[in-house]
């Protein structure tokens, strides 16, 4: 599926990083500059090749480009990798992904052009950096859950050693930190995958379903084959495709078997998942990893570090674990919410206590993508509003769209701290004030992009924050107070820091100096930053033209499941428990009318046992269990 | 209705071209400010043109108005006939059911003509009595009790210029919601902020050089700050806050509003640190910007509980999808079904199907009411931060740090005054239980901010104070249902209070100190400030013949206490709200001639600053005399016309549905009108506010334009009260130990708590894991190794010991393949036998 065009297309996209970082093998050790060109060139190819698909070409329908307002899955293709084991090297780009590849392209730019004050074994670091770039590229890429997990752990390494050879003082305890914790979560996820491998089973899907997954044509006719046996003699066919994992999630009961503690497969590994993709995010408790990580990495590793590897925990969460695991999305949301919430308030009153300035940036990164893991969680589409999931929508749209400005914003503050030390190397934060009589330039842009984290409207911080804070009233008011306090904490620590860093009569640290203003390389890394900051507060629809229909697509799809899966289920387990203590009370006690009326007002509405909507248009027997499915209840949209 | 659409697409256009306007200079001398001239000189007449031009548009659009409308003054209700209520009730169940019943072709043109009043079986005859009886206000009377039709409609153009987030049914966008009341504002935010520009131009000239000498900063060695100038940018911050504050003004929905509010809020935190090197400035800054985040907090909630239930934040209706008031007013009760439905969140989860009836039956148990009073007292928190009422109101004084232009501007004229603006545009959402808490709230802030401006000696820390007392006064009369009265009081207040802080910048300029104590007649070196700021204390008193003619406080100031006379008859048991608003005015104008007296007539206290002081260059005094002329005369009558500001004001009042307490039944607000029409409480009213401002004229004049009394001789006698007022209530001491210290401590336990207790968790895990790892090395080299190394040293041993016998001799070879065989021969034997007997 998808033509050789895009095939290499993508293909490019992803390797040619790691293609640069096996040509700089044949470079001499002792030409730095070249090394850092020749990897600069390929960050800016890479970065040219991602604009291309964004720009409009004359109406030529071949064309390789990425279309907005398009919900589905585009310029995706499949081959064949490891067909022993289904695994497929499977890539594809859509609202979700996309705008993180973007903002992945255009960082690594300028983070590799950041670089320039590496003197430490350029070679080296310029082989790391771009495999690291393949790792994270592939990532946002990859249709196949094994080569996700194939690139998650490429991504891993090259960190390492970045933080741990180029780093501070304390690399290697920062370095090792990262590598383990990432690793737990890789292992976490490892398992998760091979729970859900070993459970999948494409025959339980139609015809249409499985195309629209994006399951190649071979594999389809081993599907209708297998359906044509008796069904004692059927096999499952097991499949690693995110979207035919995602279709059997929510379409079939095949994750839907206890296997611990009465929980399901889904449910464990929904849980998995999440703690795996959590590490990465960081959410409180599993945050500690990062500050140490960004007070000791380069400056340049801190910009990838805060702009894109933070992103892949929230993008694992809305890719992989709501979609196949609605179910366990859905019993864990309080989970989920609180594990967001909590990280917002956590990180900014320990933001509001740090003396160093890169561990403040550092914690504020917690708190800000707290939202982020609020935004998704805000499952709003329940029968109280009628499974309108406008509301979680806009959770979700608001998280997505922190991700980018948070990679906007948090890149930008690390780099801003990084121009500082460079010239003073100290990050105390009460021996700065008055840089912006020394630099006015640098100390202009970095209030701004301080600002676009402060949240101030007309930068992009502001949005996604506003965004999902109205979206958690729906789910909770509890919450939704919590989140929205949030803003005193962070205008508290920004500002004090604003305040002792850059105004004040005079600076108070060594060097003094040494505070030249910034370089022409410097205010080129910077000021794009601050464009990009100031064009998404201003107008956000460029990002949501090509986000919000597939993030709408994604939550509505939850949505129905949560009206003719979920609800119907929960009512039956309400009923079943609600008869069971109705037996026993008129075990006990004789039925009053009262009680009786009681009971039949609590009755579940009509439950249809049905087989599964696959299974229907299948026309095969269910193979592993029937999901309950309603009457379609007459749910309008409510008149807002 | 030609030229009727003519005006809506021109006014949105004239007005959005007079908002840009600032932006478009702001972002020339934020790119080009350095390059602008000498020191920037140039800076400051771009961003004066923009606003000169954003003055001209507003003018013209004012024009175009009146042209097109008229003023007609009169109140825009429908009555409350049973005929015309049954057509409201139709029409809004009409569009309740049905939106599409909007007419898309007529977006840009909304005419609100209808009032529900559901109450009304409710409300009894109180109400009956309170609200048959009103007449139109001014000159345009008509009775209305059965010109329902005939009624003026009101005049509102909505519109939306581009979206900042949209889903199916959800919009946040930028938009526009204009009537009267925006134009209105827009020339005062405009004429006022183009007066200020050009006294900014003499007034920040110390600017325009290279090394600027700052006194108040002294570096550690005790020399003095010196640094650049920065002229242009002080005029960069002025654009960048007209523009947000012309935002702020024309928004179309309360999230536009809370985007320029925040703008506003930092614009205020920049000019209040424009002397950035001082640490007092910057942590003024700090401080205002984050107590104004508190209030916002509230804000959010109250937007929140709005989005959540609503799904709109729209003022009007706009492309056909209505707005939050037609929501809120044509909603029986006035509570919207979405609010019903949130509130019966509970009951919908467990089954039960919101139909209409149902939710007819919600709304009798007053579900969702809850949620209209959180959505409006959330939006007043808002308000209540950004118009320094208490307990917010610290952050206003401490903002006295900017230069002077900027408290004219901000934190007197426009800024603070966007909170009662916003509580104005408001109004139909507030139930009469929010209106009472912000009544309270006003009369709280007004009394309590007059009495600590009594005692303190900074001269603008007494405008400071007294700002936020007239804003309490504006929450008063907003709260106590004096819609017009609060937005009338705000309009003159913009105009006299940004000519006193104009006329005390001009002190301060010559004398270049604020303390009072060291001024004193200075009306012989500048008579143009003396007597401007007389005006300026005549006008915020309230000074006039009482029912001839007055300066403009005092027809706003009689209208406020006229309408909390009315409320107070209405419910006697907050009669407490007329005592304090009558006795506010007594301390007003005391404290401002206090303030007269002590810094422009006696005898000069301080000769070194009197010899030196000089009157402002003209381009500081022209401003102020332009500003007295309208704070003398803003609130006349265009003599022959029906054209006064009440009118105009009055043109644009709001449709509101709610006049009874629901939780609070017995409470009442009664009509605005009232206090009009009735006689009594207008005459009573009036004279009780010259009565009471005349007492504290002439308290100010015998202690310190006479010297009869002696005010230190007062103060000794009640040293308690002078310092607790002097400590400003002990308010500030008060929050740094509930709030700012815990919170501090708080980070520092949370930032412990990671150290501490979740990294030692982590690094002692990886401890045992490594003691683990070196018992496993242990055990690999002691016991797995030992073991092999045993065996190696066996087969060692055995093989040292085998040496032996490899001796080369054959004979011995010989003899050991011979033993050897033999033993094989009898082991195999002896094993064959016993393998046999086993079988």
């Amino acid at each position: 599926m998808g033509s050789d065009a895009i095939v290499w297309f993508l293909s490019l996209i992803v390797f040619l990083p790691a293609l640069g970082a096996a040509a700089l093998v044949f470079f001499p050790r002792d030409r730095e500059d070249a090394i850092k060109l020749f990897s600069l060139a390929i960050t800016i190819a890479v970065f040219v090749l991602t604009i291309l698909l964004i720009i409009p070409t004359g109406g030529d329908g071949a064309s390789i480009r990425f279309a907005p307002h398009e919900a589905n899955m585009q310029l995706a293709f499949v081959r064949s990798w490891i067909p022993s084991f289904d695994i497929y090297y499977a890539m594809g780009l859509d609202g979700i992904s996309f705008p993180l590849l973007l903002l992945t392209s255009s960082l690594s730019v300028l983070a590799m052009w950041a670089s320039w004050g590496i003197t430490k074994q350029i070679k080296a670091y310029c082989m790391l950096f771009l495999v690291l770039e393949t790792g994270m590229l592939g990532i946002f890429l990859a249709l196949d859950f094994f080569l996700f997990y194939v690139f998650w752990e490429v991504m891993l390494l090259p960190m390492y050693f970045l933080i741990g050879v180029w780093g501070g003082p304390r690399r290697e305890y920062a370095a090792i930190k990262f590598f383990l914790y990432t690793l737990l979560g890789g292992v976490l996820m490892l398992i998760a995958l091979l729970m859900l491998y070993f459970n999948s089973d494409l025959t339980q899907l139609s015809r249409d379903q499985l195309a629209m997954s994006m399951v190649p044509e071979k594999t389809i006719v081993a599907v209708e084959a297998e359906g044509q046996k008796p069904p004692e003699l059927r096999q499952p066919i097991h499949t690693f495709n995110l979207l035919a994992l995602a279709t059997l999630g929510r379409e079939t009961g095949v994750f839907d078997r206890e296997i611990l503690l009465g929980r399901s497969i889904q449910w464990w590994a929904f849980l998995l998942l999440f703690i795996g993709f959590v590490i990465k995010v960081p959410s409180v408790p599993v945050h500690t990893w990062l500050p140490d990580a960004h007070v000791e990495a380069p400056t340049p590793i801190s910009m990838i570090l805060a702009g894109i590897l933070l992103k892949m925990g929230g993008y694992g969460i809305l890719r992989i674990c709501y979609p196949i695991c609605p179910d366990g999305g859905f019993d864990l949301r309080w989970v989920v919410c609180v594990v967001g919430a909590v990280s917002m308030v956590y990180g900014a009153f320990a933001a509001l206590a740090q003396k160093d300035f890169k561990r403040l940036v550092a914690y504020s990164s917690v708190s800000h993508m707290g939202y982020v893991v609020l935004g998704l969680g805000v499952w709003s589409a329940t029968q109280g509003n009628l499974f309108n999931p406008e509301y979680w929508q806009l959770g979700v749209n608001g998280a997505m769209f922190q991700m980018i400005a948070h990679g906007i914003s948090s890149a930008g503050m690390f780099f801003m701290v990084g121009v500082i030390y460079d010239r003073v190397h100290h990050r105390n934060l009460n021996e700065f004030g008055g840089l912006f009589a020394k630099m006015p330039v640098y100390s202009g842009l970095a209030t701004i992009i301080f600002f676009a984290g402060l949240g101030l409207p007309g930068l992009c911080g502001f949005i996604g924050e506003v965004l999902v804070v109205l979206s958690v009233w729906n789910f909770s008011y509890a919450l939704a107070v919590v989140a929205a306090s949030v803003v005193i904490l962070t205008a508290g620590y920004i500002l004090w820091t604003l305040q002792r860093v850059y105004l004040g009569p005079e600076y108070k640290g060594p060097h003094a100096d040494a505070l030249k203003p910034m370089t022409a390389r410097e205010i080129g890394i910077a000021v794009p930053l601050v464009v990009f900051a100031i064009l998404f507060g201003v107008y956000p629809q460029a990002v949501f033209n090509y986000m919000a229909p597939t993030v709408d697509q994604t939550i509505e799809q939850l949505a129905e499941w949560t009206r003719d899966v979920k609800t119907p289920r929960l009512q039956q387990e309400q009923s079943s428990e609600e008869s069971d203590v109705e037996k026993t009370a008129s075990r006990l006690f004789k039925n009053t009318p009262a009680e009786l009326d009681r009971a039949s007002h609590r009755a579940a509405p009509v439950v249809d046992v049905r087989q599964p909507r696959s299974l229907q248009r299948h026309g095969a027997a269910p193979l592993v269990e029937t999901t309950l499915r309603p009457i379609k209840a007459g749910a309008a949209s409510p008149d807002i | 209705m030609e030229q009727v659409d003519q005006l809506a697409s021109l006014v949105p256009l004239l007005l959005g071209g007079a908002w840009l306007l600032p932006l478009a200079s702001f972002t020339l001398i934020f790119l080009f400010g350095p390059k602008m001239g000498r020191h920037g000189r140039l800076a400051a007449y771009v961003a004066t043109g923009a606003i000169l031009g954003s003055f001209v548009l507003s003018i013209t659009s004012f024009t175009m108005w009146l042209a097109q409308h008229g003023v007609t003054g009169a109140p825009t209700h429908a009555s409350h006939d049973a005929e015309s209520q049954q057509a409201a009730a139709e029409k809004s169940r009409a569009f309740l059911l049905e939106p599409s019943t909007f007419d898309p072709a007529a977006n840009h043109f909304t005419s609100v003509a209808y009032r529900t009043d559901d109450h009304h079986e409710e409300a009894g005859d109180d109400a009956d009595h309170l609200q048959n009886d009103h007449h139109g206000h001014g000159t345009g009377t008509s009775d209305h009790g059965h010109a329902a039709h005939q009624a003026p409609e009101k005049v509102v153009y909505t519109g939306s210029w581009y979206p900042l987030y949209r889903s199916k049914t959800l919009l946040i966008d930028i938009g526009y919601y204009i009537d009267i009341l925006t134009v209105s504002i827009f020339c005062m935010v405009t004429l006022i902020a183009s007066c200020i520009h050009f006294y900014s131009i003499g007034y920040m000239h110390e600017e325009l050089t290279d090394e600027l000498v700052d006194n108040e900063c002294k570096l550690p060695d005790g020399t003095s700050l010196r640094r650049r100038g920065r002229f242009h940018r002080f005029f960069q911050y002025l654009s960048l806050f007209c523009f947000s504050m012309l935002g702020l003004v024309i928004a179309g929905n309360v999230a536009m509003v809370f985007v320029f509010w925040e703008l506003v809020g930092i614009c205020s935190y920049l000019l209040i640190g424009f002397y950035r090197e001082r640490h007092s400035a910057s942590t003024a800054a700090n401080k205002a910007f984050i107590v104004n985040r508190v209030g916002d907090f509230g804000m959010i909630i109250g937007l929140m509980a709005l989005w959540g239930s609503l799904g709109t934040f729209a003022f009007g209706d706009v492309d056909g999808r209505p707005g939050v008031f037609t929501l809120v007013t044509q909603a029986p009760g006035g509570i919207p079904n979405g609010m019903v439905r949130l509130a019966a969140y509970d009951q919908i989860e467990a089954g039960v199907q919101p139909t209409d009836e149902q939710l007819a039956i919600w709304r009798e148990q007053h579900l969702g009411y809850g949620l209209l009073i959180v959505a409006g007292l959330g939006i007043f928190c808002g308000c209540v931060g950004k118009s320094a009422q208490f307990p917010l109101h610290v952050w206003l004084p401490d903002a006295m740090e900017g230069p002077t232009p900027v408290s004219a501007l901000i934190h007197a004229a426009t800024m603070v005054a966007a909170g009662v603006y916003l509580v104005g545009r408001f109004y139909p959402v507030f139930s009469p239980e929010v209106l009472l808490v912000i009544a309270y709230i006003g009369a709280i802030t007004l009394f309590l901010a007059a009495t600590i401006a009594i005692a303190a000696t900074d001269i603008k820390r007494v405008l400071a104070y007294s700002t936020v007392s007239q804003l309490g006064y504006m929450m008063l009369a907003l709260g106590v249902g004096g819609w017009l009265a609060g937005l009338f009081h705000l309009v003159t207040h913009a105009f006299f209070k940004a000519l006193l802080f104009l006329c005390s910048g001009s002190v301060i300029h010559a004398c270049h100190t604020n303390e009072m104590p060291l001024m004193g007649g200075l009306r012989k070196k500048m008579p143009w400030t003396a007597y401007t700021m007389l005006v300026g204390c005549l006008a915020i008193s309230g000074a006039g013949i009482p029912f001839v003619i007055g300066f403009s406080g005092y027809y706003s100031k009689d209208a406020i206490i006229a309408q909390v006379l009315s409320f107070s008859r209405a419910n006697p048991a907050h009669a407490p709200l007329y005592w304090v608003a009558a006795g506010g005015a007594a301390i007003t104008a005391f404290y401002m001639f206090r303030l007269w007296f002590m810094t422009f007539a006696g005898k000069p206290r301080d000769t070194h600053i009197y010899e030196h002081a000089h009157e402002s260059p003209k381009v500081m005094y022209v401003p102020l005399v332009i500003l007295a002329i309208f704070a003398t005369g803003v609130a006349w009558r265009v003599p022959g016309t029906n054209l006064s500001l009440a009118n105009l004001i009055e043109d644009g009042r709001p449709v509101t549905s709610m006049t009874d307490g629901v939780f609070w039944s017995s409470l009442r607000i009664p009509n605005e009108h009232l206090s009009h029409s009735d006689v009594g409480i207008h005459t009573t009213a009036t004279l009780v506010a010259f009565g009471t401002a005349l007492s504290g004229f002439l308290l100010a004049l015998l202690f310190y334009g006479t010297r009869t009394l002696n005010a230190e001789e007062v103060q000794q006698q009640f040293p308690r009260i002078h310092r607790f007022l002097i400590n400003r209530w002990y308010i500030d001491d008060l929050y740094w130990a509930i709030f700012v210290r815990p919170t501090h401590f708080i980070a520092q336990r949370v930032a412990a708590f990671d150290r501490q207790r979740i990294d030692w968790f982590i690094d002692s895990t990886a401890r045992w894991v490594r003691g683990l790892s070196r018992l496993d090395d242990l055990i690999d080299r002691y016991v797995v190794d030992g073991f092999v190394n045993l065996l190696a040293t066996w087969t060692y041993g055995i093989g040292l010991s085998l040496r032996r016998v490899q001796t080369g001799r054959l004979r011995q070879y010989v003899m050991f393949i011979a033993v050897g065989t033999v033993a094989l021969f009898v082991l195999a034997s002896f094993l064959w036998s016993y393998a046999m007997a086993g079988s």
